[in-house]
């Protein structure tokens, strides 16, 4: 009548299909295992690429205390590192499936497109620019920027560094906004940019500049460990949100990153993040509390 | 200053892993160079113009990109083409190809400061080409050859710390990893540019060597 072919013309016996095929899935899933389930997923979604493999594949550093660095061991360990292994916990229920492939900074986003590594966990600062190029998690940390000092410094606090106006010298990490960065906070300093975050301190140290400018994670990392020789000016300002990144167009895996992600910030698996955020911040994380969500 | 004496001491078993991979990465990209450019070095000097010309363009191209855009052209656009490496043989490959061109033009300008005469020499007593080049060129063009590629020897070892931007933890990313920890970077890089200077000093003195050994048997 209409031209359209006779199994089109019957969406009630379409529907009895799809719901005896629903109903079977719903059965299967129950037996089936992480890998057998991973089969399911489309052809090329790197949750299926990461189950089949045995092992997931993770990008970040090794040099900055305390997201990504060895301990005394020669260990990777940080905040990066507990969240890699949060990953590896929800789909292998094991922390040690994972291959770590150290990466600078700058090589985050071309070893996540050229299929180097599954996801990249490397306090990657989320920004819409970055998010044309990649997919980020839902945050798992917000960093801010803090004035470390000296405790044998000249200026031990931000009113003392504010008030030496154009006398007292930032050192920063090189960035395009590095110089606006400053300036937010020491609107007169002169500003000294460096090329790693070690040597940033390395001028706070040997008295070229009054100041350093680095993540809050940081200071407090720094502080706690030499409080003989470090000093939080008391100053802390602008928030960053620091996420996974995966590669764009694979949905499944986005999704299971960020359900991993809030059962193990929200949920019932909270341990190792508790832990992490305790061990490499000093603090506990805020007390969850049943009833409406506030994720 | 015994404090900073432990310190360094102590952060050696962090580094010896790093120096390992550093002495690894020069080793293997040396032999393979070498190998490789003498027969592009004896392909510019004797082959004929179809397999020269190639040879020519990549070994122009080769020596006039920075060491850094061929290993992540190698690294990183290779996988476009099918050829996702490893970190570490994409480095191996990406350094060893730098190099090569490099040594096959010292191998080349040796060959050919070797008068033509001797060549006509070997044919005349009937030695074959392969006969002629060892027995007659490579012999005298070695104490040409020795002082350039010495040279390119030790950029390689320079070089091999590139390595650690594609992941791979050699002596100056393990000294990074401890300053990462640490955050004291004067004794630790002091400490690395030792090692560096060691291994290059060890390298003039074999150098040095060769040279008046092959000096005199050509005086």
């Amino acid at each position: 009548m209409n031209g359209l072919p006779e199994e089109q013309m019957s969406p009630r016996r379409d529907l009895l299909k799809l719901g005896a095929l629903a109903a079977g899935a719903a059965a299967f899933a129950g037996t089936m295992t992480a890998q057998q389930a991973a089969a399911q997923a489309p052809a090329g979604s790197t949750l299926r690429t990461v189950l089949s493999r045995g092992k997931l594949i993770v990008g970040t550093g090794s040099t900055n205390a305390p997201w990504h660095f060895e301990d005394e061991k020669g260990q990777l360990t940080g905040m990066d590192i507990t969240i890699a292994q949060i990953l590896a916990r929800g789909l292998f229920d094991d922390v040690s499936k994972i291959e770590f492939v150290r990466q600078e900074p700058a090589a985050r986003i071309p070893n996540l497109t050229t299929g180097k590594v599954d996801c990249v966990i490397q306090f990657m600062t989320v920004s819409p620019a970055r998010a044309q190029l990649v997919n980020f998690s839902r945050p798992y940390y917000v960093e801010g920027v803090a004035l470390l000092t000296s405790a044998k410094g000249k200026y031990k606090t931000h009113k003392e560094l504010t008030d030496a106006g154009s006398a007292a010298k930032a050192s920063v990490l090189q960035n395009v906004d590095a110089d606006t960065l400053v300036k937010k906070a020491l609107p007169q300093a002169q500003v000294l940019q460096l090329d790693t975050q070690a040597n940033v301190i390395q001028a706070l140290d040997s008295g070229r500049a009054d100041a350093a400018i680095i993540d809050l994670s940081t200071v407090g990392w720094l502080v706690k460990r030499n409080p003989d020789k470090y000093l939080d000016s008391g100053f802390h300002y602008e928030t960053q949100l620091y996420s996974i990144a995966m590669r764009q167009g694979d949905l499944d895996w986005l999704s299971f990153v960020n359900t991993t992600l809030n059962v193990n910030m929200h949920g019932h698996q909270t341990d190792l993040y508790d832990k992490a955020f305790q061990d490499f911040f000093g603090a506990a994380p805020p007390r969850r509390t049943p009833g409406f969500p506030v994720i | 200053m015994s404090d900073t004496f432990a310190f360094v001491v102590g952060t050696l078993p962090f580094l010896w892993q790093g120096l390992l991979m550093t002495l690894f990465v020069s080793l293997i990209v040396v032999i393979c160079s070498l190998l490789l450019g003498l027969l592009v070095g004896v392909a510019f000097a004797y082959a004929s113009w179809w397999l020269t010309l190639p040879l020519r363009a990549a070994s122009d191209i080769l020596r006039g990109t920075p060491l850094l855009v061929v290993i992540f052209s190698i690294y990183y656009l290779l996988p476009f083409v099918g050829f996702n490496l490893q970190p570490l043989p994409a480095f191996l490959l990406a350094l060893t190809l730098f190099k090569t061109a490099h040594v096959g033009e010292i191998a080349r300008g040796a060959i050919q400061s070797i008068a033509k005469g001797q060549t006509d020499a070997g044919k005349a007593i009937g030695l074959t080409f392969p006969q002629r080049l060892l027995y007659v060129i490579f012999p005298q063009a070695v104490r040409r050859f020795l002082p350039p590629w010495i040279n390119s020897v030790t950029d390689a070892v320079k070089g091999s710390s590139l390595i650690s931007l594609v992941g791979v933890v050699d002596l100056m990313l393990a000294a990074q990893q401890v300053i990462g920890r640490t955050y004291e970077p004067l004794p630790i890089y002091l400490l690395a540019a030792a090692m560096y200077f060691v291994i290059n000093y060890c390298l003039s003195v074999l150098s040095r060597r060769l040279e008046a050994r092959y000096a005199y048997i050509r005086e």
